[in-house]
């Protein structure tokens, strides 16, 4: 074997062989990791409002939510765009398997807080969501709660 | 029913945005497809979607993306069987060891780092319906790919295709495209086989059998392509007509098997005869509405999907900076200090390992693959989206103060016109080559 080979033969283990076991090494160690839990996609809402919308905070929280939620998700960043009245698109936050999403809009309440989103997640299959939508400190506001069912995903993978 | 009048304002709006933008960026000396990439951002959520919310509601209402995303879709294919027509991997074989210890180099490196990055990145911008398996090998197959029609024209502007940076880039380049589809198939069969009711073992056994019949069998029979050409010196319309069929059967078959349309397009194109004068002939024949109609379209497409505002916080942004980092040591790094240890002079291995940093269209076109079989996230999609353009917007002005370009009209000039116009990929300083 030439010297030409055998420098040719030691650079390509150096250089592509080692780094190819490193990446073996990481693909078995990555196994372990734990990513957030998957809730993109488009979730079919059912809303129970505690009472009649009478009040003009009332109807605003209860309109920004009527037939579909769409979740995008990058990791624990969320954007939530909630079908109701209008398409209103609100970034969010998921923690474990918390929602929580604030929404600046006037809704009508003296304090002007913004409008929160907060829902958990439940493991089953298909995944479902229950939570509400309400303002906080404000007594004329009743929250408005929701049940969402995550509906299938297309074969070709996410829905993202 | 699509809305006629929208999808022609479209039309009409992305092909002029994207004309424009791509004549500044080629005052600016880069290649223009930069310039179409920047275009279809700026149609985007990131700019007009940020500025002008209503406009861009009107434009492109949710609605009629699906029209326009099937529009792109058919100027890729055409576009991945014209990259595939002007591969020649037989290239590196002449080039000898040097070429092929750079050409793995350049792939092992960004691969095996950006599997590095993976460890960071998936539990912070993925989500657990993504095994940690498809997310890392998506990520190195992202981060090794070569823009190679990009290259090609960088190259072919610089009168450099002849040269030997010129051509160990040109065969480094094509193994890098290669190997990176080949890895990408196999990660869009193992996501879309946990979806599926087929065995991954049916599934990866028809597309062995299937490439193994393209290779062997419908190769020699696509010889007959290139014995009508030499024959009369064209090609017939109905033989166009025969080859875009046979592109098409192609796609739908790799779709069929499981695995995406493009991959049958350029196999196809892989497969093609190679003799330079067929090569150019086919590529002028198709270029021309793929370029200039079609793949602008893809750019507004991965436009409206690229959404910079979903890259939020410092922490974001410094993901996104690890990414553009990672991509870069990787690719430059690993093809600079390759090419260096083969013996080329540094200057000229830095010059090799910048241009194979080049990522280009490609990269969207990988980048839209797993953003469809939901691989990777949207905010992950921008990123890499981002690393792209940097990847791409970077590689001239590095190369000038590397490898500064010759004078005009000087012997080596002279000479590299010719080789340009006869060279294996076939990309001149043309309209076409700008993809």
């Amino acid at each position: 074997m030439s010297s030409t080979n055998r420098n040719f033969i030691i650079a390509y283990i150096l250089l592509v062989g080692l780094p190819l076991a490193g990446l073996a090494g990481v693909l078995r160690n990555g196994r372990n990791l734990t990513a957030p839990i998957s809730i993109d996609g488009v979730w079919k809402v059912e809303v129970r409002a505690s009472r009649p919308a009478t009040q003009p905070c009332d109807k605003v929280v209860s309109s920004l939510l009527t037939s579909s939620l769409v979740v995008s998700q990058s990791g624990k960043s969320l954007e939530l765009t909630l079908n109701g009245a209008s398409k209103t698109t609100v970034p969010g936050e998921l923690d474990a398997s918390n929602i929580k999403a604030s929404l600046e809009t006037t809704s009508g309440c003296a304090n002007d807080q913004p409008v929160t989103v907060m829902a958990s997640v439940e493991k089953t299959e298909p995944k479902t969501l229950t939570g509400s939508l309400s303002v906080a400190n404000c007594a004329s506001c009743a929250p408005v709660e929701f049940r969402a069912v995550r509906q299938p995903r297309n074969p070709g993978g996410g829905a993202h | 029913m699509p809305n006629l009048f929208i999808l022609t304002l479209q039309l009409v709006v992305v092909l002029a945005v994207c004309r424009v933008v791509g004549w500044l960026f080629q005052k600016f000396r880069q290649p223009k497809v930069v310039g179409e990439m920047f275009a279809g951002i700026m149609l985007g959520p990131s700019l007009l979607g940020w500025v002008a919310p209503h406009l861009s509601a009107y434009l492109f209402p949710a609605s009629s993306l699906g029209f326009l995303n099937a529009l792109s879709q058919v100027g890729v294919v055409v576009f991945m069987f014209l990259v595939g027509l002007g591969i020649n991997p037989g290239e590196l074989k002449r080039q000898g060891h040097a070429a092929v210890l750079t050409s793995h180099v350049s792939i092992t490196a960004p691969f095996v780092l950006a599997a590095f990055l993976a460890l960071y990145l998936y539990p912070r911008l993925s989500d657990d319906s993504v095994a940690f398996t498809s997310f890392a090998l998506f990520m190195g197959a992202a981060m090794s790919i070569t823009a190679f029609p990009v290259l090609a024209r960088i190259l072919a502007e610089r009168d450099m295709l002849g040269s030997r940076l010129g051509t160990v880039a040109i065969a480094c380049a094509a193994v890098d495209d290669v190997t990176g589809w080949c890895i990408l198939a196999y990660i869009v069969v193992l996501i879309r086989s946990a979806h599926s009711h087929t065995s991954i073992w049916i599934t990866s056994g028809g597309i062995l059998g299937f490439g193994l019949a393209m290779i062997h069998g419908v190769r020699r029979l696509l010889r007959g392509f290139e014995r009508a050409y030499r024959k009369k010196g064209a090609l017939s319309e109905n033989l166009m007509a025969l080859m875009l069929l046979l592109v098409l059967a192609s796609s739908l078959f790799t779709e069929y098997l499981g695995i995406h349309l493009l991959f049958g397009a350029f196999l196809m194109g892989a497969i093609m005869p190679k003799e330079h004068k067929f090569v150019r002939y086919v590529l002028d024949r198709f270029e021309t509405i793929t370029v200039t109609l079609l793949l602008p379209l893809f750019f507004a497409f991965t436009g409206l999907r690229t959404n910079i505002a979903a890259v939020k916080g410092p922490e974001m942004w410094m993901y996104c900076g690890l990414i553009i980092l990672v991509a870069t040591v990787g690719k430059l790094g690993g093809s600079t200090l390759a090419s260096w240890l083969s013996g080329m002079p540094l200057r000229e291995a830095a010059g090799l390992g910048t241009l194979m940093n080049t990522r280009g269209l490609m990269e969207l076109v990988i980048l839209n693959i797993g953003l469809d079989i939901g691989v990777i996230s949207p905010a992950l999609f921008s990123m890499m989206v981002m690393m792209a353009l940097v990847t791409t917007f970077m590689t001239s002005p590095v190369l000038n103060l590397l490898c500064p370009k010759q004078a005009p009209g000087s012997a080596a000039d002279k000479a590299g016109a010719e080789r340009v116009v006869s060279s294996p990929g076939g990309l001149h300083e043309g309209e076409g080559a700008a993809a």
